[in-house]
């Protein structure tokens, strides 16, 4: 039941805005829910070692609507509900425009991404997974920058596109299931499902999540689309809704095609670190900064996508951590670019500089943002990647040579980029420049403190994770065994 | 011992404190006045000092070698486990020391020479900072922690580096500074993992008794002992990563004294000194460190020989030593290696000192060709500047004579060929030093625009404490040559196990001295001619013909090679990536599948236009290639 709860405070306290117009009311309601929601589920996470709350949908397509979670789960649903209240306290400004139905569209938001969190049920899964697009797209589409229209169609299509193959991919396996079929996914871990099968259908599943993630070369979407995006609206995507590719993919490709993992393993490892260098190098000369934040998202997520594959201990600790770590990084990395542009009134990079002068207590909050961004130690970005690089090496020493190259050029863009928002001398446009406001400490310094406390003391987090992993080890062990004979 | 466990877990203590000098100066950066956040910072280091003391006493007293003290636990996952923990032992103690106290004095230092800064309180912050993360790296009891230590000297270096953020050149040496060590970093954090995997553990006891029992030569550990090497050469700034450390001048001078001359740099040096057993098992890594450290030596001391810049002969000079340190790990002499890092904490950081003393009296100038004659207007300055000279250069009694004396003779036992080039790197150092000397403090004054006076005392206190120290500083490791008892060595060896046993012979050692002694003189007596007696001074850069010199004035290119073999390339390859892979190739194959799509789309439409006979035609062609197809199968 308390799952029940978590699921709904969203989407009811948002259609509830729907009818009232103050927007002061509007967003201290959507703010109380959101932190009424994060207290509920770090309870949860305390205190409750399962819950679940299912009711029989009349076996339409043998669904059930049923809602549990594992480890797994729990990072993400913690993921999420920390986030959003920032992401909604981010929007604790002046302006007016139409602050019900926004602040309606994240909070659907975010009950579609707890849905597809919680989901016991392929097709449950895929019903969320889909219902977190339309919210997602008006929120791009009303409030986005310039080209919206068609960077907004683009992003939709083809994350529309990626999912179809994920619906065929759960049909497929529906009618594989024994019995009166169903899209349990305890039916669906169940079933072993020929090896030369499993090589074809990883495909099938897996596109949908790499577009998601997204993963090189299925990324094209989203450097324009992050771009594009408004404050809130790029919060979401790059914080939460990248995080739902990883999760679909430990969820359905593990445990359901365990043999086309291992089959696959190798190239899309080396996929992945592809991606990692090639964004890396791309985002140096961006001279758009959301754009470079953009493609820096992109190379880490590509280096804990490439962590997934490794199939080891360290690597999936290591990759649930940095789906927090990244999570809170990115989103206070936005937020940041959000004040900067602000003040700039730019997003480009040689029509910054000298910023420091005026802003010198925003210039300190960055650098330390840009740190954990770097993964220096004793920031949450060291702890979770040197674990993801520890597993690389296990797997082969050059995996960890290329995946450890975000160390070095995360270092030579972050720092570029930061010397040329800050750094330089006085800057005649930003003599009258105000430095951070109460507001903005407000959504930074707790987002630095996570930063900052959890590379000090990973520990809780890595706790949380180690039931995860050890579940997502037990769902590998067959696998392992089976891919002795595979090989044969 | 009893007592002593109960002190040591106090070692906490000895990082805590300029911890905490960071927080107070950073957090109340806009309240403190004048030189409040120096005294504050200055005082936090002292104390820091006095407890490293403290645990020395309580280390030696105790007789016990080594005690660790864990704090907490930091990361465990699975079965890898890494304790927040300290290392007491010899090897620790020495280097908290060196830290502590050269880093108080040059707080204290500080407080006279940023006097007037503007943003003078988060000088001392960052200070305090750097201070803290460089005591985590020689207290950590594992490489992890090390490692904590290790990036963020390398972070507070970058700060202070670009100290001066508003000069668009600092910062790009700032940036520098910091990517080249992330280079070697990288390397330092594989050997870490692999360290791990072959011993399942990266504590410094549990790693180093088990490497005890393996053998000379496993590919593993030359590996792992390789990849950190790659670490020590970015940290230690040896060819191929010594570019930053010159361009690492643009800091404040204090700063390159504390983190560019006595501390950071010498960290690398630390790290391989205190992995002595698993270095001993890799010859091949022993024999690319002399390659790598000798030519580094040799290397920077000639480019030493045309800069004009005070401050940057200074940090050839550094990178060079550096490189003598780096012979004497290959060589297996860590404990002379340790010895030198600890006589060239002081004189270098006296040298980088008093260079700032002259740049403070100068108005900021930084060409020796404009000094001269300063001898007798900045006394203080002058001896203890002479001092330091005489330490470097290896002069008997200096303690630059002991330590490097000791890597000379280690040399020669390797290999006369080494004593030889070694021994030629030390003349060349010699004479730049020399030079530098004649060319501020001789002569008469060749800049008129300035009136220098000698600095206030806050600053001229730390240099006389520091030339006792470059004075008498050898006396701690008194060979039995002259009676001593290696005692700095000795006490070492209770870390570190030396690589090399052999002894020579006195008669041999004697011969060496005294010739080397005799070169050296000719040295000095050769830049006093040039330089005093006939004040040659050195023309402006680029009017020298010769091909050799001009290449030495230019550091022989080697910043515009690797701007034009790397820097440039990774641009390139940049908008290569972006103007051609993504923007002509990968979201256009994407769009291409949609434009198919709608032309598919087209297609079909135009069987669609409410042609009624055409609709007639295709259901009757439809229904006949049914039954067709029924009829058939």
């Amino acid at each position: 039941m308390i799952l029940l709860i978590i699921l709904l405070i969203p989407i009811i306290t948002g259609l509830f805005l729907l009818v009232l117009r103050d927007p002061a009311t509007v967003r201290i309601i959507a703010l109380t829910s959101a932190i009424v929601n994060l207290l509920i589920t770090l309870g949860l996470i305390i205190s409750v070692p399962s819950a679940s709350y299912s009711v029989n949908w009349d076996n339409f397509m043998g669904t059930q609507f049923s809602l549990g979670f594992d480890g797994i789960s729990l990072i993400m649903l913690l993921l999420t509900n920390l986030l959003f209240p920032f992401i909604i306290l981010s929007g604790f400004t002046r302006s007016h425009v139409q602050i019900p139905v926004l602040n309606f569209l994240i909070l659907f938001t975010q009950s579609a991404l707890i849905g597809v969190f919680l989901a016991q049920n392929a097709f449950l899964f895929y019903i969320f997974w889909e219902l977190t697009l339309i919210p997602v797209y008006f929120i791009l589409l009303l409030w986005g920058g310039e080209n919206r229209r068609a960077i907004t169609l683009k992003f939709f299509i083809y994350t529309l596109t990626g999912s179809l193959f994920l619906l065929f991919g759960i049909i497929f396996l529906f009618q594989l299931t024994p019995g009166l079929h169903t899209t349990d996914f305890s039916a669906f871990n169940q079933l072993h499902i020929a090896a030369h099968t499993q090589t074809w259908l990883f495909w099938v599943l897996f596109i949908a999540f790499a577009i998601k993630m997204p993963v090189f070369p299925f990324h094209t979407w989203q450097p324009s689309t992050y771009t594009m995006a408004s404050k809130q609206g790029v919060m979401i995507l790059a914080g939460v809704l990248t995080k739902m590719g990883i999760y679909g993919a430990l969820r359905f490709l593990f445990p359901i095609v365990p043999q086309g993992v291992i089959y696959w393993q190798n190239t899309v490892i080396i996929m992945c670190l592809i991606g990692v260098v090639y964004a890396s190098v791309i985002a140096f000369r961006q001279t758009n900064i959301k754009k470079l934040i953009a493609f820096s998202s992109m190379a880490h997520i590509s280096l804990m996508a490439a962590a997934m594959f490794t199939l080891n201990y360290y690597s999936t600790q290591g990759l649930l951590f940095q789906v927090i770590s990244h999570g809170v990084t990115i989103v206070a990395l936005f937020y940041m670019v959000h004040l900067i542009q602000e003040r700039t009134s730019t997003l480009e990079l040689p029509h910054m500089g000298g910023l420091k002068l005026a802003a010198p207590n925003m210039a300190i909050l960055l650098l330390i943002i840009v740190l954990g961004s770097i993964a220096l130690p004793l920031t949450s970005g060291f702890v979770g990647e040197f674990l993801i690089i520890m597993g690389l090496a296990k797997l082969s020493i050059w995996f960890a040579v290329f995946g450890g190259t975000t160390m070095i050029l995360g270092a030579v863009y972050m720092l570029y980029a930061y010397q040329r928002i800050m750094l330089g001398d006085k800057n005649p446009a930003l003599a009258k420049v105000k430095d951070i406001r109460t507001l903005d400490y407000f959504i930074l310094i707790p987002l630095i403190a996570i930063i900052i406390i959890l590379g000090i003391f990973p520990q809780p987090i890595l706790n949380l994770v180690e039931v995860s992993v050890n579940s997502m080890q037990k769902l590998l062990i067959p696998a392992n065994e089976v891919v002795t004979l595979f090989v044969r | 011992m009893v007592a002593l466990n109960s002190y040591i877990t106090l070692s906490w203590l000895v990082p805590a404190f300029p911890l905490l000098g960071f927080l107070i100066t950073g957090m109340a950066k806009n309240r403190l006045k004048n030189n409040q956040a120096g005294i504050i910072a200055s005082i936090l280091v002292s104390l820091s000092f006095l407890m490293s003391a403290f645990l020395f006493f309580a280390l030696r007293s105790s007789g016990q070698e080594s005690a660790t003290v864990t704090l907490f636990n930091w990361i465990a996952a699975g079965d890898l486990k890494i304790p927040f923990a300290f290392l007491i032992d010899n090897l620790s103690v020495t280097m908290m020391l060196i830290v502590t106290g050269v880093g108080a004095l040059i707080h204290i230092y500080s407080i006279g020479y940023m006097h007037g800064d503007d943003r003078v309180n988060s000088f001392f912050a960052q200070m305090n900072l750097f201070t803290f993360s460089m005591l985590l790296l020689v207290m950590g009891a594992n490489y992890l922690i090390l490692f904590i230590g290790w990036e963020g000297v390398g972070f507070c270096s970058y700060l202070l580096i670009g100290f001066w953020f508003k000069n668009p050149a600092f910062n790009y040496a700032a940036r520098k500074a910091f990517v080249m060590n992330r280079i070697g970093d990288l390397g330092f954090i594989l050997g870490i993992i692999l360290l791990f995997f072959t011993f399942k553990s990266v504590g410094f006891t549990e790693v180093f008794s088990q490497a005890t029992s393996m053998h000379s030569g496993t590919p593993l550990v030359t590996l792992i002992t390789i990849l950190l090497l790659v670490g020590a050469v970015g940290k230690s700034a040896q060819i191929p990563l010594y570019t930053w450390l010159p361009d690492a001048m643009a800091g404040p001078t204090p700063v390159s004294a504390l983190i560019h001359a006595a501390t950071m740099v010498t960290a690398g040096i630390y790290m391989i000194a205190r992995s002595s057993i698993l270095y001993n098992l890799a010859p091949l890594t022993m024999n690319i460190m002399i390659i790598l450290g000798l030519a580094t030596a040799i290397f920077a001391a000639v480019i030493g020989l045309r800069q004009n810049d005070i401050k940057k002969v200074l940090a050839y000079s550094t990178v060079s030593q550096l490189g003598y340190m780096f012979l004497a790990l290959g060589l297996g002499a860590y404990s002379s290696a340790v010895f030198h890092l600890t006589t060239h904490a002081f004189f270098k950081a006296l040298l980088f000192l008093g260079a700032g003393s002259i740049i403070h009296a100068m108005g900021g100038e930084q060409d020796i060709r404009k000094m001269g004659g300063l001898r007798k207007k900045m006394p203080v300055t002058y001896f203890t500047f002479l001092a330091a000279t005489l330490a470097i250069s290896g002069i008997p009694p200096f303690s630059g004579f002991f330590s490097k004396d000791l890597i000379l003779s280690k040399a020669f036992e390797n290999n006369p060929l080494l004593y030889i080039l070694a021994l030629g790197g030390a003349l060349i150092t010699c004479f730049y030093m020399f030079r530098l000397l004649y060319l501020v403090f001789f002569g008469s004054q060749r800049l008129s625009t300035v009136h220098p006076h000698e600095s206030p005392r806050v600053m001229t206190f730390p240099l006389i404490i520091l030339s006792i120290l470059s004075v008498f500083g050898g006396f701690l490791n008194i060979p039995s040559l002259f009676g001593g008892d290696s005692r700095f060595g000795e006490f070492l060896n209770k870390s570190i196990i030396s690589g090399i046993t052999e002894e020579l012979g006195s008669a041999t050692e004697i011969g060496l001295i005294v010739s080397s002694l005799i070169l050296l003189g000719l040295v000095i007596l050769y830049a006093y001619r040039i330089y005093v007696k006939k004040a040659d001074i050195p023309v402006a850069d680029g009017v020298s013909t010769n091909i050799f010199s001009k290449a030495i004035e230019n550091k022989f290119y080697v910043d515009e090679i690797y701007s034009a073999v790397i820097e440039k390339p990774f641009g390139s390859l940049s908008d290569f990536f972006f103007n051609k892979v993504e923007n002509k190739v990968l979201d256009p194959a994407v769009d291409e599948v949609g434009i198919l799509t709608s032309k598919l789309g087209n297609l079909v439409r135009k069987l669609q236009q409410g042609n009624m006979s055409f609709y007639l035609f295709a259901m009757v062609a439809g229904i006949l290639l049914f039954i067709i197809f029924i009829l058939i199968v």
